[in-house]
């Protein structure tokens, strides 16, 4: 098995300038979101790159590529009808392969020398199956992302056997399906906003929309059908994402990317003259 | 070789594991029994099962409770050590039981100790279990998080989308409406829907729940859901909750305001918020801000309104109201927040279980508890609801046998045919009898007994268990008038064997007189809940029931007139009509104009939105009234409300005016002494009396009795008693019942006349105190061939009732009874903060358990307020006349025989009367005793008291030396609480009177007595000599549909044990047994008595 092509979502239309934010990585470049996303795929090994997008906003995404760019396909989602339906607008780009997807506003940083995506492609390649990046989320939080619910496969990796997927589920609700044997008390497995899938989830969302054409279509309902027919894992990474759409998110992923980089003792001491010298 | 207990607690073997304590302590020696508590301990302390620990628990609690007592050989006297005490009443249970008995080491074993022992192991038993029911409510999974959350930021839940209204159009929010059905259960299975028995003996957790919808017949045109809940944002960072039954609305501003649940009466309403997760239980003082709170679940500057109704369906119908409203309040706090899918349409069966779960945490919240299967109407239809065997991945594996959450099974058409459905509807009449009722200690009692595997209680309960098959299949097939006769032969037969209290004198007669005036279409009896009384139902031929529905309001309605005095009705009774709900729960978003809350909501609260000028109203509050107004113009409901509204703009005076009158001519009527209440006034303003002033000094010695100081009846002596038996031959001596109280205790302030209480069944049917005691005087009068003249004193509230009553029985039967009505009266106070305070900080008090604890903490706050604001001291006046006067005490109960001349006309009618017997109604075992006489007579003492080696539950003072000079001395004015403790033996209130002597005392003669100034004189001569108490007593204050409120009152009184301080009063004491000396003053002591022999004792003193 062999993962070759990464396929970014980044068509959400409240969301549409996130990708193009400017960021500066651990080295010190300057980089839009999208390129930090490329980036890390390209640095899994990936040689092609598919970007869903809103119709008309290819030029201006091209333009934050960076040096990709002439590697990256963009593909228009024509109508806003949900995160699972953005995926299927890849399927043509995708073809008959398993493949890695992104969401354009995730942003990863590992804690280790392997980057987040390269982490999941090893162990995809290694058990030749799905796989979903998974990172432990406090109940709180829980809200604003798919979440998981299985148990620990066992051996070295914290990998966990898939058995149900929610979109953002409430505790109450994540108490009854998704507890997963093990995790800390209030925590959950939530998405990274990465995975590695298999072709098949297209023909699952394709069924997923005839069966409700006029709801919008979600991922994890695909992937909770996915892991009840073939063997879903999930992978907790040695990382942290950051999601740039929530309140501050594209600021804690700047210090999130600064503190792991080149700049650290800059913005630390940054950061404590700004503690330090606070108004009333 | 018999097992031993630890044997059977641990058996795996049922037939082992189910034999009953009593057979096993039958023959045994008192060494054996306490041997047996001990090894019971040490079983208790090293087991891990709970439920074989509470097991252990309740076998010692009945073995020191019932088994030790009777044998002979125990000490009878001993003393409860004060800080075991203590310790008992601060919930420390184990401290308590250490120290019990290290003094039953010390002093060895006695009566006294053993009733501590048992009341420590008792309630430790029941801590145990709801300790282990709320471990399992808080960890059942989709409850835990709420218990972790404890800030704002924290919060995950969001108000859907839907709920939100466009950002330009704010008062338009649209309306989320839930409707509920309410509860029917065909049979509980002996009320196995309690938690403890559903996780202890989950295949014995049976019961037939039925959803239905309800009107009230004559008033509702048709069934429908009886509960509604409706949730809408607001504009405004707060919480709006309204109650249109209770006609109570809040605005919560802080999260202290959510938790605080006695302030008002919306404390249902908070616990659904709370349990909901809306406001999570984990978020209780953490200083966090509730509109920060708000803001992230509704939005910033936003919050939510939350309205109940249940369509004025009485309190107590026994059909689970407040239960299904919980449910449906938290159904739509959890529909609208996404943690149940579906927002609009009925549950599915998931969302309907973490629902019920929620349920129950709201129902621990709120410091109540219902049975398992109360939320039943979140449920559609006919379900079978059976306890689970608890199985590896439940929360209560390892720890009990069953589940929290029992299974529902829906019975469709393929189980209950349409057709039986139809003809179930066609012949039941669903009535609320009217009666108000406590079920709490029927459901400890029959815990208790289950856990004991009492022998005739475990066959009534294995029989109810096979009776529900034999229902259900009766169901099935349609045939309603087997169903009838099955439900009847339960109510006969099992419940009433588990329980003989769930039945009273008003369900008797109403099955009676259902009989004669329906005969053979009359099919059967159908008890609801927990108990007879309240929500009922009766089954007829079909062809009947239209009539019988107006028949049944009659016969209720007459039977009722005729028991009120005597049984506590909260409301008169009613009729419902009824249909089988074959929805559950539903709910539907509704916008714009169909955004209605229901009528009686804006009759509440248009009248002060239309006092204010139309430009000083919110958004929300403009759009509510135009939303009203045009539906007043089209919807008949709405239109309805216009006159109701008007008048709440310009209330009435009338029915206050008439109130006033009627209290008033009756302070008129029964002597109220204008001058002296002024005085009691002032002086309890002043400080100069009050609850701390009625101590005596702090200096006063206090000593215990010694053995030689009183008589010990118990010992026989043949002499005494041929005197005793002669003095009633020669018709020496008169009984007088003390009958003017109304039972503060006995009915929670109900204000019925004890007297008439029909508690319990002597000679096969329920008869009143009143009816006992003269089956005893009517025994004595056959035995001596002497009729004992018996004489109840009476007061205000219970003179006409008992006259009337007595006229029917007594006459009958040649008994010479008079009646001694009471001419002194007082008017109840407000009392002063000072003194609330003084009763709830410096008197000892039942701790509660945490969450009851705050529940009360919260309502003393709201009373403390209330005495401030109705004005310290100021006259009681706000509640029915009967209510507000207080009989004056019982001191006053024999200088009335001699101020109202019935003591005179006794002498006239008998003058070789020379003894009366005084005792309190309750002192059931009071009888003109010949030794006890013997003993009096040859005492020359004026008079002769009647004492009991104390139990822990005796509380009121006793027996002692006060600065050298033995008397009775009250509790409430020893210097120190624990003084009480050092005091061995207990007062009955059983006085034995010289009337010679006493009236010499009183400065008068036999001849006298006629003279009424010189009578009325000696009296106030002797009564400002003895003191006066002023003491808290608690009042109900009846309201709305079926709904009481419980105020605390001052008032003042003379106590009749004061006379024994008087120097130049002889005065000789006997100590009695229990069974002579007890009194019942809580009904939750019946079953005790019942089963320690008192009952039976009682019995045979009666003649019939």
């Amino acid at each position: 098995m062999k993962i070759r092509k990464v396929l970014v979502t980044a068509a959400n239309p409240r969301q549409r300038t996130l990708p193009l934010q400017t960021l500066i990585d651990p080295r010190g470049e300057p980089k839009s979101a999208l390129q930090v996303v490329l980036e890390e795929a390209a640095g899994a090994g990936i040689e092609e790159f598919g970007v869903v997008v809103c119709p008309g906003d290819e030029s201006a995404y091209a333009e934050a590529c960076g040096a990709l760019r002439d590697r990256v396909r963009f593909i228009p989602q024509p109508a806003a009808r949900g995160y699972g339906h953005a995926v299927l607008c890849g399927r043509s780009f995708i073809g008959d392969e398993p493949f890695l997807h992104l969401v354009g506003d995730h942003l990863p940083v590992s804690h280790t020398a392997t980057s987040c995506a390269r982490q999941l492609i090893e162990v995809a390649v290694a058990e030749d199956a799905t796989v979903s990046a998974v990172q432990p989320t406090r109940e709180s939080q829980l809200t604003a992302f798919g979440a998981v619910g299985g148990r620990l496969v066992g051996g070295e990796r914290p990998l966990y056997q898939v058995e149900s997927v929610l979109e953002k589920p409430t505790p109450t609700v994540a108490e009854q399906q998704l507890i997963v044997p093990g995790l800390r008390a209030g925590f959950y497995l939530c998405f990274f906003g990465m995975h590695v899938l298999g072709p098949e989830v297209f023909g699952l969302l394709e069924e997923l929309g005839r069966a409700e054409p006029d709801r919008p279509l979600g991922l994890s309902p695909a992937l909770h059908l996915l892991a009840a027919r073939r063997r879903h894992l999930a992978l907790s990474v040695a990382g942290r994402r950051f999601d740039i759409g929530a309140p501050y998110g594209l600021l804690f992923a700047q210090l999130a990317l600064s503190l792991s980089g080149r700049d650290r003792d800059r913005v630390l001491t940054q950061l404590v003259e700004l503690l330090a010298t606070r108004a009333d | 070789m018999r097992p031993g207990l630890v044997e059977i607690i641990g058996s795996e073997v049922p037939a082992v594991r189910d034999t009953a304590l009593e057979l096993w302590c039958e023959g045994r020696s008192l060494d054996e029994l306490l041997a047996a508590c001990r090894e019971l301990d040490a079983y208790r302390r090293r087991e891990t099962n709970l439920y074989r620990r509470v097991r252990a628990l309740f076998f010692i609690a009945a073995i020191q409770r019932y088994h030790l007592p009777a044998q002979p050989g125990l000490t009878r006297a001993g003393r409860v050590p004060h800080d075991g005490f203590r310790h008992l009443l601060e919930r420390r249970f184990e401290e308590a039981i250490s120290v019990f008995l290290r003094a039953q080491d010390e002093t060895g074993p006695s009566e006294t100790l053993a009733s501590a022992l048992a009341a420590a192991h008792h309630a430790l038993a029941f801590q145990t279990l709801a300790d282990q029911v709320r471990r399992t409510v808080r960890s059942t999974r989709g409850n835990a998080w709420m218990f972790r959350l404890g800030h704002p930021e924290d919060q995950p839940l969001r108000v859907r989308r839907e709920l939100l209204a466009p950002a330009e159009e704010p008062a338009e929010f649209p309306l989320l409406r839930e409707l509920t059905a309410v509860r029917m259960d065909l049979t509980h299975c002996g009320w196995s829907d309690i938690f403890f028995l559903g996780m202890d003996f989950p295949e014995g957790a049976r019961v037939l729940n039925v959803s239905i919808d309800l009107g009230v017949h004559g008033r509702d045109a048709a069934p429908r859901p009886p509960v509604e809940a409706y949730f809408r944002v607001i504009p405004e960072p707060v919480i709006r909750l309204a109650s249109v039954d209770l006609g109570a609305q809040a605005v919560l501003a802080t999260i202290d305001d959510v938790f605080d649940f006695g302030r008002d009466h919306l404390g249902l309403l908070k616990a659904a918020i709370i349990a909901a997760g809306i406001v999570p239980p984990g978020i209780e003082r953490s200083g966090a801000g509730l509109a920060e709170l708000l803001a992230g679940v509704c939005g910033h500057g936003r919050g939510f309104e939350l309205v109940s109704n249940v369509n004025r369906i009485p309190k107590g119908s026994r059909l689970a109201v407040s239960t299904n409203l919980l449910g449906a309040l938290i159904g739509v706090c959890m529909r609208a927040t996404a943690q149940i899918g579906s927002l609009t349409g009925p549950m599915t069966e998931p969302e309907r279980r973490i629902v019920a779960a929620r349920a129950i945490l709201g129902e621990w919240l709120g410091g109540s508890g219902g049975g398992w299967q109360d939320s039943g109407g979140l449920w559609p239809g006919i379900k079978l609801i059976e306890g689970t065997p608890a199985s590896p991945g439940d929360p209560e594996h390892g720890v009990s046998r069953g589940c929290l959450l029992p299974r529902h099974t829906l019975l469709g058409p393929d189980r209950i045919p349409v057709e039986a459905r139809r003809r179930l509807q066609e012949s039941l009449v669903l009535v609320h009898g009217g009666m108000a009722q406590n079920v709490g200690p029927i459901l400890e009692m029959a815990t208790e007994k289950y856990l004991l595997r009492c022998g005739p209680e475990w066959a009534a309960r294995r029989q109810a268990v096979a009776t529900l098959d034999e229902i259900l299949a009766l169901l099935a097939a349609g045939d309603i008038k087997a169903l009838g006769r099955a439900l009847t032969d339960n109510f006969r037969g099992p419940l009433q064997s588990i329980i003989p209290w769930v039945s009273n004198r008003y369900t008797e007669l109403l099955i009676e007189r259902a009989r004669a005036a329906f005969g053979e279409d009359f099919w059967g009896f159908w008890m609801l809940g927990g108990m007879s009384g309240g929500g009922m139902g009766f089954i007829f031929a079909p062809h009947r029931r239209t009539e019988a529905q107006q028949r049944m309001l009659e016969i209720m309605l007459a039977t009722k007139r005729e028991l009120e005095s005597s049984l506590p009705f909260a409301m008169d009774p009613v009729v419902y009509d009824f249909a089988i709900n074959e929805q559950g729960s539903v709910a539907a978003l509704l916008r714009g104009d169909e955004a209605l809350l229901p009528a009686a909501y804006y009759e509440q609260a248009a009248p002060a939105w239309l006092r204010r000028e139309a430009r000083d109203l919110s958004s929300r509050e403009r759009g509510d009234l135009q939303r009203f107004t045009r539906a007043a113009r089209n919807r008949p409901e709405f239109t309805r409300a216009l006159p109701a509204l008007l008048d709440r703009m310009l209330p009435s005076a009338d029915g206050a005016g008439s109130a006033a009158d009627q209290l008033e001519r009756m302070l008129a009527e029964n002597g109220f002494d204008r001058a002296q209440h002024e005085q009691i006034r002032t002086d309890l303003r002043a400080g100069r009396i009050g609850l701390a002033m009625n101590r005596l000094p702090a200096s006063t010695r206090i000593e215990d009795a010694a053995p030689g100081d009183l008589f010990d009846s118990t010992s026989t002596n043949a002499t005494l008693r041929l005197a005793g038996e002669a003095a009633l031959r020669r018709g020496e001596v008169a009984v007088v019942t003390y009958a003017a109280g109304v039972g503060s205790r006995w009915t929670q302030g109900a204000g019925v006349a004890k007297a008439l209480h029909p508690f319990a069944k002597f000679d096969g049917r329920h008869r009143s105190f009143a009816e006992v005691h003269l089956a005893k005087s009517r025994r004595s009068g056959r035995e001596f061939g002497q009729p004992v003249p018996h004489v109840f004193t009476t007061s205000h509230l219970t003179h006409a009732a008992i006259e009337r009553r007595l006229a029917e029985t007594a006459a009958a039967d040649g008994l010479e009874v008079r009646l001694s009505a009471g001419k002194s009266i007082g008017l109840r106070l407000v009392p002063t903060v000072r003194d609330l305070h003084f009763a709830w900080e410096e008197t000892a008090q039942q701790r509660l358990d945490e969450q009851k604890e705050k529940m009360r903490g919260s309502v003393r706050a709201a009373l403390a307020n209330w005495a401030r604001s109705a004005g310290e001291g100021a006259d009681y006046t706000e509640n029915t006349p009967a209510q507000c006067l207080h009989p004056v005490g019982h001191w006053f109960e024999i200088p009335n025989l001699i101020k109202n001349g019935t003591l005179a006309a006794l002498l006239a009618a008998r003058p070789q009367l020379k003894v009366l017997l005084a005792h309190n109604v309750d002192t059931l075992g009071a009888t003109a005793d010949p030794g006890l006489l013997g003993w009096f007579l040859s005492s020359g003492a004026t008079l002769g008291w009647e004492v009991i080696p104390r139990r822990i539950e005796d509380h009121g003072g006793g027996l002692a030396r006060v600065d050298g000079r033995l008397r009775l001395v009250e509790g409430l004015a020893l210097p120190r609480e624990e003084d009480e403790f050092a005091l061995t033996y207990y007062s009955t209130n059983t006085c034995w009177i010289d009337i010679d002597r006493l009236l010499a005392l009183f400065g008068l003669k036999r001849d006298e007595l006629a003279d009424a100034g010189r009578t009325a004189a000696a009296v106030r001569a002797m009564a400002a000599r003895v003191p006066t108490y002023v003491t808290l007593k608690d009042v109900k204050k009846r309201w709305g549909h079926g709904q009481e409120d419980v105020f605390p009152v001052a008032q003042f009184e003379k106590l009749w044990g004061d006379m024994t301080a008087v120097p130049e009063c002889a005065n000789v004491f006997a100590t009695v047994p229990r069974q002579r000396g007890q009194q019942l003053k809580d009904q939750a002591q019946l079953d005790g008595w019942a089963r320690d022999g008192s009952a039976a004792h009682v019995e045979s003193l009666c003649g019939w």
